[in-house]
């Protein structure tokens, strides 16, 4: 019966009887939770607590900051605490979204295969049998084909340009892979950054990439793109705006890849959901904390109208927040990239030319960055629906305009420009697309900015109150899965330290 | 314009050759038995043309009229022949029905006509001028057809746009016969305005044949297509030659109905035989229904299930009268049940397990199917298969495609299980290769279940002995994250299509 109708709907297109004006697309902003921060930083009026609850310890946050702290302190046995939430969900950057087609993330949406070094991470893995017997459970591991470029009218395979280039270019990869693979052998950049040897700041923290590169005489246009591209991917900034420190430790500090990375339909938010089975009971949601005051020897943290007396508090919320709720921490001085991303429903798929349709997939001199298939880890074999993760790091221009860009422009104007992006490679996207909720992030991450290691280690060395922990991501200057698990972890170890103290 | 009468005599005999043999090459191709179908269509064509010839006498006045619409009537009919029959073959279980009636009706217009003309023509020749001329000519242009049909026609246009032609040349016919007597017309605006409608119909469908029958499909496929159909997941094209009926999905030859016993028993029975008292088997794939039929020889086999993907697949090898012959109506059998889904979700729900499988997909083009022989779809499969149980898997051609072959036994070995490839010549497919998997040692099975066409005990020894050219090459095994296998094929399949 099917085929009758299609058979039928296509005679139809074919006289010109089908819908040849756009569709309609429907959609939203899916954000919302920035008032409460804008409420904070104009120092708005919060309802005052209505309950008194008395905890041994408050974490501040449900990223995989916050859940990895926990996660520590239950394996460790230790029961009596909260995890605060602002939004109605947990996750963080590793939030995620589904509807019926498919699950999909709204952010961090994998984690390349960890290295021996990144013991809590194997160990987390295989915990929820991700690795198992040594081996990585083959149905997380990203899918062939990984990623794509559309480059000169087709896609081609592999993120890295490789058709019509000129043997000056392909000479400038080959020295770039070199030059990195000499940094890469020195050991100093590890993930998690906090295991890197050496006291003082990388002297790489004091140029930019955009320096850098000009320094060993990179001006191939197409491994600037790349290079570039890489850090707008993980930084959210331009060549110019992040620090050579950051855009080396992009590509030294991997092992080139074993097939990877690690993902899932919903992108991180798959390990958040793990975790939130584990320590999902310790959550309070919509519990937005606008408050950290010391009551004698306890904090009070006020959290919607609960008030906690607490021994101790994790912050795994981002620090640009700590100087709002807390009067005694100083305003650590961070950049952060604003993003927007986009989940786009498609009844089917659309036309393209090149090799087929990859995970990640990439448009060369886009001013975004591409979409993730989320639909790409299923084990069909056959669908002709899907769910596209648009992400876009508005990396050019000042994060402050951009962020009052992200605000003043309406649905249908963040709509357009990404059908108009993604038109490029797909002529018919608009045909196909019936559905696009955006998310904006003001805040999305820190951005790892030229001198960013010696602003964060002023942060440190600075007078920080006692029994408060930090643990964000932001802390490292990348915002990676491991590098928030790990600060996680430590702060719950010094957090329970404190607490064994009398 | 005597000429251009005597013109449209001979143009009008030629199209009714054509739609008779039209009529007669179609039932030939989608029925076989060509000697009964060319004798009954022909037969019914000729009576109905008495039939037709007889009806003339009632026509009175207005013969020019008559004569226009007649013509425009076979034009539409004629013309549209041919698609009507294929559609009817394609969507209903009466093609006969349609196709007699089809033939009745365009014979009973085609007997009309040329006692119709031969009036028309009366008063300019004597009668046994008109009487010579008219049957000349008539000959004249049924020899034309005929020498212009195998030759030119149904080669270069297939027998859709060859008929729909022959309806455009009937509507030419009408129109300029209406023209030249428009003053003898009561209406001739009418029928100019009909004869152009009927022309633009006609024209219409030869250009729109491409897409609304699939003719470009005849183009592709060496035989004529007798059924196409489109479902949601491929495309289903099923071709004839004489009583070598052929199935392509997307385009890949699936089987040839008179080698499909080499590559169906070669697949079932090495394997099943050796599995005593196999009670449940598991089919993946093989919506054809051929694989099952095998599996039904075995009386000990109790319950069958078959999952495919695609409903429109199994229904038509289930339901089609053309079809289910060739799996001997395994589709409707009480022991089988048939299950529409995406065999890779499907085995993620335990189930109790198999005592033997059957993995019989298409061969891994793209990377979607290439999932469907990964390390991770055997550790799955064999999580199905009961401890004395065997799977067997289709691994395309050990001699075209060696390292594809190849790399399917070493993924299968990857996934933890013993295999013992094997392979066999099939000759529409070449040398075919298939592997054998369990957790247990296998040795050929001793006997086999009779009617067998192809194999015995004596040859099943000689399927795992692998000659020089088709020995084991090295290989990577396919995973889910680094899919060689489709690399591997598309190269190796490449260098032979050139």
């Amino acid at each position: 019966m099917t085929s009758r109708r299609q058979f039928l709907g296509t005679s139809a297109a074919l006289v010109g009887l089908g819908c040849k004006t756009g569709r309609s697309i429907a959609g939203g902003f899916v954000d919302g939770s920035y008032v409460m921060g804008h409420r904070l930083r104009d120092r708005g009026a919060f309802p005052a607590p209505a309950r008194t609850v008395r905890t041994p310890l408050v974490i501040v946050g449900g990223g995989v900051a916050g859940l990895s702290a926990a996660w520590r302190l239950d394996k460790r046995g230790f029961h009596d605490f909260v995890v605060t939430e602002m939004e109605q969900r947990a996750g963080g950057n590793a939030r995620w979204g589904e509807n019926e087609v498919s699950a999909y993330p709204w952010g961090a949406h994998y984690v390349p295969v960890p290295g021996g070094r990144a013991t809590l991470v194997r160990e987390l893995f295989q915990e929820l049998g991700v690795l198992r017997d040594g081996q990585w459970e083959e149905r997380y591991l990203c899918f062939d084909p990984q990623e794509r470029l559309f480059l000169h009218g087709a896609w081609q395979d592999g993120l890295e340009p490789a058709t019509g280039l000129g043997a000056g270019d392909r000479a400038a990869f080959r020295r770039f892979a070199a030059r990195m693979a000499e940094f890469r052998a020195t050991g100093q950049f590890t993930i998690p950054t906090a295991l890197e040897v050496g006291v003082a700041p990388s002297p790489l923290d004091r140029v930019s990439m955009d320096d850098w590169l000009r320094r060993e005489g990179f001006t191939s246009p197409a491994l600037r793109w790349y290079v570039n591209y890489a850090c707008r991917d993980d930084y959210g900034a331009l060549l110019a705006d992040a620090s050579a420190w950051a855009g080396v430790h992009y590509f030294a500090s991997r092992e080139p890849e074993e097939r990877g990375p690690l993902t899932w339909p919903e992108g991180n938010g798959w390990i958040v959901r793990q975790l939130l089975r584990r320590v999902g009971r310790y959550l309070e949601t919509n519990a937005f904390v606008h408050r950290i005051e010391p009551i004698g020897a306890r904090w009070q943290v006020l959290a919607g109208r609960t008030a906690y007396l607490a021994d101790a508090v994790i912050f795994a919320a981002p620090t640009f927040l700590a100087p709002h709720v807390l009067s005694s921490v100083p305003d650590p001085g961070f950049v952060y990239s604003p993003w927007l991303t986009a989940n786009l429903t498609l009844d089917h798929w659309p036309r393209e030319r090149g090799v087929p349709v990859a995970w990640d997939n990439v448009i060369y001199n886009s001013p975004a960055l591409g979409y993730v298939v989320a639909t790409h880890q299923s084990l069909r074999t056959e669908s002709d629906r899907t769910v596209w993760t648009f992400y876009w790091a508005l990396a050019d221009g000042a994060p402050a305009a951009n962020r009052a860009l992200l605000l003043q422009r309406d649905w249908g104007f963040w709509a357009e420009a990404i059908l108009t992006d993604l038109e490029r490679a797909h002529p018919d996207i608009r045909q196909c697309v019936s559905r696009i909720d955006v998310m904006r992030l003001g805040h999305a991450m820190v951005r790892p900015t030229v001198g960013f290691l010696a602003v964060r280690d002023r942060f440190r060395r600075s007078r920080l109150p006692e029994r408060l922990f930090f643990a964000n991501s932001d802390l490292s200057g990348l915002s990676l899965f491991e590098e928030a698990q790990y600060r996680g972890v430590t702060a719950a170890d010094r957090a329970l330290a404190a607490l064994s103290r009398p | 314009m005597a000429a251009v009468l005597l013109t449209s005599v001979l143009l009008i005999a030629a199209c009714g050759l054509v739609y008779e043999l039209v009529a007669g090459a179609l039932a030939s191709y989608l029925l076989g038995d060509s000697v009964t179908q060319f004798s009954t269509v022909i037969g019914t064509y000729l009576c109905a043309m008495g039939v037709g010839s007889w009806l003339s006498r009632h026509v009175g006045r207005g013969l020019v009229a008559r004569f226009v619409t007649v013509e425009l009537l076979v034009a539409l009919v004629g013309g549209c022949s041919s698609a009507l029959l294929f559609l009817a073959f394609a969507y209903t279980g009466a093609f006969r029905l349609v196709l007699y009636t089809l033939v009745a009706v365009i014979g009973v217009l085609v007997g009309l006509e040329i006692p119709l003309l031969m009036r028309i023509l009366r008063d300019r020749f004597t009668f046994k001028d008109v009487v010579a001329n008219v049957l000349t000519f008539d000959y004249l242009g049924a020899l034309g057809a005929s020498i212009l049909f195998p030759l030119l026609l149904v080669p270069h246009l297939g027998l859709v746009r060859s008929a729909l032609l022959f309806g455009l040349v009937n509507a030419a016919v009408a129109l300029w016969s209406t023209i030249l007597f428009r003053r003898q017309l009561g209406a001739p605006r009418l029928l100019v305005g009909a004869g152009v409608i009927v022309l633009g119909l006609l024209a219409a469908g030869m250009a729109g044949a491409n897409r609304i029958t699939n003719l470009t499909e005849e183009n592709l496929y060496a035989d004529d297509v007798i059924l196409a159909k489109s479902s949601r997941y491929q495309r289903i094209v099923l071709t004839a030659w004489k009583n070598d009926l052929r199935l392509f999905l997307n385009g890949h030859l699936q089987f040839s109905s008179r080698d499909e016993y080499r590559y169906h028993e070669a697949l079932v029975h090495p394997g099943l035989a050796a599995v005593p008292g196999a009670r449940r088997v598991l089919i993946l794939g093989g919506g054809d229904g051929l694989a099952a039929r095998e599996v039904l020889r075995y009386p000990a086999v109790e319950s069958v299930t078959l999952v495919d993907l695609d409903p429109v697949m199994t229904q038509l090898f289930a339901t089609h009268p053309v079809l289910t012959p060739l799996n001997g109506g395994a589709l409707t059998s009480p022991k089988l049940h048939v299950v529409n889904a995406d065999a890779f979700v499907w085995l993620e729900t335990p189930g109790d397990p198999y005592d033997f499988v059957i993995v019989d997909f298409p061969d891994p083009s793209s990377y979607n199917l290439g999932k469907l022989y990964t390390t991770a779809f055997y550790r799955l499969a064999a999580k199905h298969l009961s401890r004395s149980g065997l799977m067997v898997v289709q691994s395309t051609s050990p001699l075209f495609a060696p390292r594809s072959f190849w790399c399917i036994a070493r993924t299968i070995a990857e996934a933890g299980l013993r295999t013992y490839p094997y392979h066999v010549y099939v000759p529409s497919f070449g040398e075919w290769g298939f592997v054998l998997a369990g957790q247990r040692r296998y040795e050929p099975p001793a006997a086999l279940p009779p009617g067998l066409r192809y194999l015995t005990p004596a040859t099943l020894n000689e399927l795992f002995d692998f000659p020089s050219d088709m020995r084991p090459v090295p290989v990577e095994p396919n995973r889910l994250n680094n899919q060689v296998l489709v690399r591997y094929y598309d190269q190796e399949w490449s260098e032979i299509n050139r």
